[in-house]
């Protein structure tokens, strides 16, 4: 008789256990919850980023938990990781079909949500991102698509304005860091700015490098009055403290992927003066008070998209709500014609999927922290 | 004009050897475990990411304890040591457990060995220290203009660092015993333990070695760029180990001039031509050499071993 050893039984009834398992998932869901995904990217060098989403989020779910949950079952959040990777999006977001949610908030980079909306619009599942601000995103005619902040052409051009009108540049560079969402908006910014100051560089470096004095030795020969970046905050923060390091005195200026104290941490001292583009100071927003002092209390200061994220899925349960339904088209159709009054105020969706009104101001560093300057 | 064209042409040379010296104190690791054992050691680069996290960490008890007020070049220089020597005994260790153990296995076994140890130590890191980012705060800040280029002290240090190192390790190669022991076992293992060599612990003074100097280029860079992360050290030991074949893998002159050329390379190239190409110009760089020189840019010392 063969020897068989104890880890090749234990093995194979493991085995068998997860196989068993993976029958049930196949079957008809009959279950009492209400599934809802969110996704982003929750590791790696932009966590800050995910961590501020996820907390958003979950605390939309409890209350709405606390409240009875939503059609009479109670809500399960399920956290999906795309580590700012469009393949990993893409298999984050067919895992997330699998298990049936209803609908999602997120992602966050515009080049995950975009290869993501695709997965999730074969399947009618509504997706409601709180900070994928690439113009593409909802010019795909995806009824199911919607985002509750703005757009990079509106923001690129808010950007050009001021630096034309308030900073009376004469010269920029521009750089990017070639993602979807980077390179578009440094796009825009040119397009706002073109024939009206010199673009003296124009140019892409690459995310998650840490070393940035080569192109920025090239950009010191053309000595612009600003320095334009379409990216996120830890190359932002890099580019800015590099550039005093080779004696270049032009502020950097961002757009909203650079709002964050993370940027502050990197840049140090060298952070005063940059400016970026965002949204209204939530703390000056009266209809956001209540949120800023319960996320405040369960999970520290908001990070700037906490509260994008908190609205997205409130939208998103509030669509299940008025729809009576977890079909996607249906919960869509609703969230189409919502007016929705909540913590950034009134948010009304155009056809596209658009939030009707969002206006963009200038924030820059001063003392160490981040200030709205402009109305 | 033609000053400013200067300048940036100096102000790309000083970019180039700054990350050109780290990567060649990253690179002697690679080509002094290839030398001894003929194996690449693709868990090298994660040496690299821990002697920078344990500079932070150090740096870090330092502060707390109050040295860093008081007196901050002794907390910076004790900092640096405490990583070297910290990370030496993890290359220790993972010579001990990872490879003595293959030591007669198939060429393969110990390869793969190494990328899971280097994907082990990716994840332990990550999970004891955080997917975070981590900040090394900027302590020396200010430099030298020359003309319109700058050199930073930091940008200083670390070329005058990586120098002494160098030099150190080449005077210990050839005028030390324990140096011509590694030579020896570098020629012919069988041969240096029938003279008498313990070959096991020539093997683990390389590793020491070897991640002593990676952990040097480690705290350097966490000082220098300040911001770390616990993948770091893979790219970085990719470059490195691109700057090792460069000069000829074994070959510890070599690996100095590879990681010093790539450097420039990847400076001038990002300069000059295109910044979005960075890392194309130094994997480019390696194709080129190794299709018309497989031996290396130094390779000829090679026929030594023959």
């Amino acid at each position: 008789m063969p020897k068989v050893s104890y880890w090749k039984v234990i093995s194979a009834l493991t085995l068998t256990v997860f196989v068993f398992l993976g029958c049930k998932k196949g079957g008809e869901p009959v279950s009492d919850v209400i599934k809802i995904g969110t996704a982003g990217p929750m590791t790696g060098d932009q966590s800050a980023f995910g961590q501020d989403q996820q907390n958003g989020v979950r605390l939309a779910v409890e209350e709405w938990n606390m409240k009875g949950g939503v059609l009479g079952k109670k809500i399960e959040l399920l956290v999906g990781d795309d580590q700012h990777d469009p393949k990993q999006a893409v298999s984050v977001a067919n895992k997330m079909v699998n298990d049936g949610i209803a609908g999602m908030v997120g992602h966050f980079n515009s080049s995950c949500s975009l290869p993501a909306s695709r997965i999730y619009n074969e399947q009618k599942i509504p997706m409601i991102t709180h900070g994928s601000t690439n113009p593409q995103l909802t010019e795909q005619n995806f009824k199911g698509v919607f985002r509750v902040c703005g757009r990079d052409d509106q923001q690129g051009r808010k950007a050009a304005e001021f630096v034309i009108d308030s900073m009376k540049a004469k010269s920029v560079a521009i750089l990017h860091d070639k993602t979807t969402y980077g390179q578009g908006l440094a796009d825009e910014f040119r397009k706002g700015v073109e024939g009206k100051v010199k673009v003296t560089y124009h140019g892409g470096i690459t995310q998650g490098d840490k070393d940035f004095s080569a192109v920025l030795t090239n950009v010191k020969t053309g000595n612009p009055d600003l320095i334009y970046f379409g990216g996120i905050y830890p190359e932002g923060g890099l580019l800015v403290k590099q550039a005093r390091a080779l004696g270049i005195k032009a502020p950097l200026m961002g757009g909203d992927g650079v709002i964050s104290e993370e940027f502050l941490n990197i840049a140090g001292s060298d952070a005063e003066g940059t400016y970026v583009t965002f949204a209204p100071d939530v703390n000056n927003i009266p209809s956001a008070k209540g949120f800023v002092d319960t996320y405040t209390r369960k999970y520290g200061k908001p990070g700037p998209y906490s509260v994008y994220a908190y609205v997205a899925a409130n939208v998103l349960l509030q669509g299940i709500k008025d729809s009576n339904s977890t079909e996607g088209e249906k919960i869509s159709e609703a969230v189409h014609k919502m007016k929705y009054e909540g913590a950034l105020g009134t948010i009304e969706f155009d056809d596209k999927g658009d939030v009707k009104v969002s206006p963009y101001v200038i924030w820059q560093v001063k003392g160490g922290k981040w200030e709205q300057i402009t109305k | 004009m033609l000053l400013s064209v200067f300048s940036m042409f100096l102000q790309q040379i000083i970019n180039g050897l700054t990350v050109g010296s780290v990567y060649a104190l990253i690179a002697l690791g690679y080509t002094m475990v290839y030398g001894i054992l003929g194996l690449i050691n693709f868990a090298h680069g994660e040496i690299y990411m821990i002697g920078a996290y344990l500079g932070v960490i150090f740096f870090g008890i330092f502060t707390a304890l109050g040295l860093t007020a008081t007196n901050l070049p002794l907390s910076i220089v004790l900092t640096f040591l405490l990583a070297i020597v910290y990370s030496s005994a993890y290359g220790y260790t993972i010579e001990r457990v990872a490879y003595r153990p293959l030591r007669h296995a198939p060429r393969l076994s110990p390869l793969i060995t190494a990328l899971g140890i280097s994907i082990f130590l990716q994840n332990y890191v990550m999970l004891s220290q955080g997917a975070k980012d981590k900040v090394f705060p900027s302590l020396i800040s200010g430099g030298v203009s020359i003309g319109n280029a700058t050199v930073s002290y930091l940008q200083l240090i670390i070329m005058l660092t990586s120098l002494i190192l160098m030099t150190a390790l080449h005077f210990f190669i050839t005028k030390t015993r324990l140096g011509t022991a590694m030579r020896a076992t570098a020629q012919d293992k069988k041969m240096a333990s029938l003279l008498g060599i313990n070959v096991d612990s020539v093997i683990s003074a390389t590793f020491v070695i070897g991640s002593g100097l990676a952990a040097a280029g480690g705290v350097m860079i966490a000082m220098h760029y300040g911001l770390i992360n616990f993948y770091m050290g893979y790219v970085a030991g990719l470059k490195a180990f691109t700057a090792a074949v460069l000069g000829g893998i074994g070959n510890i002159p070599g690996a100095m001039f590879g990681g010093i050329l790539l450097g420039l390379v990847e400076s001038f190239g990002a300069g000059y031509i295109s910044a979005e190409y960075k890392d194309v110009f130094a994997f480019a760089i390696l194709i080129l050499v190794l299709i018309f020189k497989p031996s290396g840019l130094l390779g000829e010392s090679l026929q030594e071993k023959v």
